[in-house]
């Protein structure tokens, strides 16, 4: 059975571009447009990797991660945000929680969503052939 | 001076890390001689800007930044033997062998 990535976002346009981007890999790509139903989803399939937003109306992506470490503490969980000292605040409280999370910078384009997600899935030589970091 | 030049970017001060540098230091130990490399960890969320620098794309990121050429690796890092071979320090690993 093919990998599952679960993509938790409230713009339409990214869980689009990430699906798009991901159609052709053979993974199965699901969406979430916000964190209670990203959360819920969670609770009911077990995916292989998260990408989590970090800006969203409603929960955030700090709590997100909070209520979905609560059930699952393996599962990768990629935050994408921009490299700026506002956003990095907010998961500094999820770093001083102990909360086990990965930060994938904003924006990303289709060729580095390929290539980073085989990378952390571990497929390494599709990666290659996908694109350079 | 160093000959091998190493930057590992994490996100967070966490366990998680901290084993990651751990490992990542003692595979560099046997695989290099001794004092022949500087291998430093930054955190991305206490330094943005060096990571913007760098064009860090994701957590966790190897980068050997010397000797050139530069390489980096993204993502799983548990793999040992890929690792050595993606920072080109395979040939430092099998003569390392070699000599013992």
């Amino acid at each position: 059975m093919g990998k599952s990535i679960l993509v938790i976002d409230d713009e339409e346009a990214v869980r689009r571009s990430f699906a798009l981007s991901l159609k052709d890999t053979g993974y199965t790509i699901d969406t979430a447009a916000s964190g209670e139903a990203g959360i819920k989803k969670v609770s009911s399939f077990e995916y292989d990797l998260i990408f989590l937003d970090l800006k969203m109306p409603g929960i955030n992506g700090v709590e997100t991660l909070r209520q979905i470490r609560k059930t699952n503490k393996k599962v990768p969980i990629y935050i994408f945000t921009a490299f700026q000292q506002e956003f990095l605040e907010e998961l500094k409280i999820a770093q001083e929680e102990m909360l086990s999370f990965e930060i994938l910078k904003k924006p990303v384009g289709a060729e580095q969503i390929v290539m980073l997600t085989k990378l952390i899935l571990g497929q390494f030589e599709e990666a290659k052939e996908a694109s350079h970091v | 001076m160093y000959e091998f030049r190493l930057y590992l970017y994490v996100s967070g001060d966490t366990p998680k890390s901290a084993a990651l540098a751990s490992n990542l230091k003692s595979l560099l130990e046997k695989t290099l001689i001794k004092g022949q490399c500087s291998f430093e960890v930054i955190n991305v969320l206490d330094n943005p800007q060096r990571a913007e620098e760098d064009n860090i794309l994701a957590t966790p990121t190897l980068i050997k930044v010397s000797p050139p050429p530069e390489r980096r690796v993204v993502g799983d890092l548990s793999d040992k033997e890929r690792l050595l071979t993606a920072l080109g320090l395979i040939a430092e690993k099998e003569s390392r062998e070699v000599a013992q």
